[in-house]
């Protein structure tokens, strides 16, 4: 029986959440202006503390541009593994107070407070906790749905807590450029920009036959019932562990120098020993997807004897697959996979549990008083 | 700069003070210890910029002057044979050398200006009988967390009142808090969160001193500990500590009078066969505590040992290093366990009041 109470979706962000992990770490940082990439040249900025971003760096600019914006930046490059962890405290953490949870990658998560009492409160402590206990502050986006909530979580960041109905949002945004709306990439842009629609506002008055005879039914009716934040998409709970874990890259320019790809398989991988380590999990199986320049996507695999989770392992066997598949194109995308837990159910942490295994850990919201004395 | 030096002493020194200086820092200075000779005597000294050791040397200055030596120069001298070793440096070249018996080493060092200075060395704190800031920060170090993104955690809690000093120290999965008796504390309570590794240091500082006594200085920003000539500064972690009292239940549902030899030499056989993170189960039945482990890879093991245990049964999970930890570290014969629920902390106690240890349990499946 569909549910008849009003919908309340939480989107949760993580402000600057691999600037705050470093900043974390090295505190003398702080008040910096620190940018998180790679040093290889086409390498970009994964985030920016908000001392950078002062100076108009952002996220997914190449380091290049950064450093020509914002020459005294301080540029550590990124540990997936570290972040991996961060991410998993923060998320704990937020699964005390929440429980319907639906992770969205590693900083942001969807959170459905249907039917909970004093919703802003909880999400409230909820912050407050995680800050406390991490270290992390997150912005908080609160809507009727998860579009809602997520385009409010942008409003006002750092530290924002955005809340609004549908039809406010509708007007609040109207001025916004469509790329704003989740769904909208960089093709729909283009495509509606030849239409001459460039804003939120342009889309709603857009009529919905001409949008559907250009995009087709389904997506063109989609496409107006965004513009008019029209979303009834439910929150997934967290399905339990992942049968698989992956990492994947979408290359600025497509690439065509095998060195440069066995690089990034290198890199993905230890990404990916990140994320496998933190459950103490060992797989079996490890494919690779591979996206050409004409968006052919293959993916190719290879089971081996015994399970693995370290980079260098799973780094060797993708370039192995790599080779065997040779691209006849340009690389646009390349993606690392590993697959076939062994011992899944019995090491990995349940969801909404604070730590692995059950064990406990005291509440962090006593500030104490004890300086008082 | 000149000096010499009897081999043993130098290396002995090097070393000790080269605890503090730093392999990884991006100032390449700071994994190197400076010497300093001057006609006051010489002074070694290292530092990470977050915690500072120094210490006087013994030796016949020669021809005063400022050195940095790498850290392995104590490798070196202590490889040396016998007898007096010589260090020596020209103002503005760029190695120093060392000499004892037939051997000769020029090392690289870097220039003194592009060592730190170091922190002030000022006030006068509160003299600790060593023996007595020994046992109370052994107890408590080991609870410190290592985990960086909460910095408070990974400090233990000095606070010094006019009879008494308490630590404190939790990773959030187990508290440890120990007070003892001071004869002779400040007038005015004072308190600090001292880095975990400090503390550790200072407690190496006492036995390398060998001193009886230990003072300590707490200002707003960093910690001084002097034992005997050894010299310890750390910066303190800025923050609030967790109100720890307001996680101690004062009242127990069970509290269970055990024999803590027993119970360590039960935990040390499970133990063995336990993972991290592996709980130990702890079943409380009428008259009887039974310990047991389930290790997927192993197999199991248990054992039970007599209580005074009546009421409904029940049955809670600890971490078994942890357990163990408290175990270990509560003093006396007798240990006291204080139960509420399967999923409320536990509190260990040894003979007195003056150790406390709270730990989360873990929830078990059944």
């Amino acid at each position: 029986m569909p549910d008849a109470r009003p919908r309340v979706i939480a989107h949760l962000d993580c402000d600057a959440f691999f600037a705050t992990v470093e900043l974390l770490r090295r505190p003398e940082l702080r008040g910096l202006p620190v940018i998180v990439a790679g040093n290889g040249p086409r390498s970009v900025v994964t985030t920016a503390s908000y001392e950078a971003r002062a100076f108009g760096v952002g996220s997914a600019m190449p380091a290049a541009t950064a450093l020509r914006l914002c020459p005294h930046a301080v540029v550590i490059p990124p540990d997936h593994a570290a972040y991996s962890e961060a991410s998993r405290r923060v998320w704990a953490r937020v699964g005390t107070h929440l429980d319907r949870l639906q992770r969205m990658g590693i900083d942001e998560s969807y959170a459905d407070l249907t039917g909970t009492p004093r919703p802003v409160a909880v999400l409230r402590a909820a912050v407050a906790d995680v800050l406390e206990a991490t270290g992390v502050q997150l912005s908080v986006g609160l809507g009727p749905s998860r579009l809602v909530a997520k385009c409010c979580s942008d409003v006002g960041k750092p530290a924002a807590f955005t809340a609004m109905g549908r039809e406010e949002a509708a007007r609040r945004f109207a001025s916004a450029g469509v790329r704003r709306l989740p769904g909208i990439g960089p093709r729909s842009a283009e495509r509606l920009a030849a239409m001459g629609i460039h804003r939120i506002g342009e889309l709603q008055a857009a009529d919905p036959d001409d949008l559907a005879r250009r995009f087709g039914e389904r997506w063109g009716r989609a496409l107006h019932a965004l513009g008019w934040f029209h979303d009834d998409s439910p929150v997934v709970t967290d399905p339990g562990p992942a049968k698989s874990v992956s990492s994947e890259v979408t290359f600025d320019e497509d690439i065509t120098d095998p060195a440069a790809m066995e690089e990034t398989l290198g890199h993905l991988s230890e990404r990916l020993e990140g994320s496998v380590h933190r459950g103490g999990r060992r797989g079996r199986t490890v494919a690779i997807k591979v996206r050409l320049s004409d968006w052919t996507t293959v993916t190719r695999a290879r089971t081996l004897p015994g399970p693995v989770d370290d980079a260098a392992t799973i780094a060797r066997v993708a370039r192995t697959l790599l080779r065997e598949y040779a691209p006849p194109l340009p690389v646009r995308l390349l993606g690392v996979r590993l697959a076939g837990f062994v011992d899944e159910a019995a090491r990995a942490p349940a969801p909404g549990l604070p730590d692995p295994a059950g064990q406990m850990s005291m509440p962090a919201d006593h500030p104490g008083n004890m300086s008082a004395m | 700069m000149r000096l010499v030096c009897q081999k043993d002493h130098l290396a002995g020194r090097l070393a000790a003070v080269g605890r503090a200086a730093s392999t990884k820092s991006t100032v390449p200075a700071l994994a190197n210890v400076l010497i300093e000779a001057d006609e006051n005597g010489v002074v070694v000294a290292a530092t990470d910029m977050e915690l500072s050791l120094r210490a006087p040397l013994e030796a016949r200055v020669e021809q005063p002057g400022t050195v940095v030596v790498p850290k392995l120069a104590a490798d070196i001298v202590r490889s040396m044979v016998p007898g007096e070793v010589t260090l020596e440096h020209n103002e503005g070249e760029g190695v120093v050398s060392l000499t004892g018996g037939s051997s000769s080493f020029a090392l690289n060092s870097h220039q003194p200006g592009e060592f730190p200075a170091l922190p002030a060395e000022d006030g006068s704190g509160v003299v600790l009988p060593a023996d007595v800031f020994l046992s109370t920060a052994d107890r408590v170090v080991r609870a410190a967390s290592r985990d960086d993104t909460r910095p408070v955690l990974t400090g233990v809690l000095v606070r010094l009142e006019q009879d008494s000093v308490t630590m404190v120290a939790t990773d959030s999965y187990r508290l440890a808090v120990r007070q003892a008796p001071l004869t002779s504390g400040p007038s005015q309570p004072q308190q600090a969160i001292v880095p975990a590794r400090a503390l550790a240091e200072a407690q190496r500082a006492i036995a390398l001193a060998g001193a009886d006594q230990i003072e300590v200085v707490l200002s707003q920003t960093s910690g001084t500990f002097r034992a005997g000539d050894v010299v310890l500064t750390t910066r303190l972690i800025d923050g609030q500590f967790i109100d720890y009292r307001q996680l101690i239940p004062e009242q127990f549902t069970h509290d269970l009078q055990l024999d803590r030899g027993e119970l360590l030499a039960v935990l040390g056989r499970i133990a063995v066969i336990a993972q991290r993170n592996t709980p130990v189960r702890m079943a409380l039945t009428e008259g009887q505590m039974t310990l047991s482990v389930v290790s997927e890879q192993f197999g199991e093991g248990h054992e039970s040992i007599p209580v005074a245990f009546s009421g409904e049964d029940m049955e809670i999970g600890f971490n078994v290093e942890f357990l163990r930890a408290g175990v270990e570290s509560a003093e006396g014969d007798t240990l006291r366990l204080g139960v509420i629920s399967p999923l409320r902390p536990g509190l260990l106690r040894g003979d007195d009041d003056t150790f406390r240890y709270l730990l989360m349990p873990i929830r078990l499946n059944t």
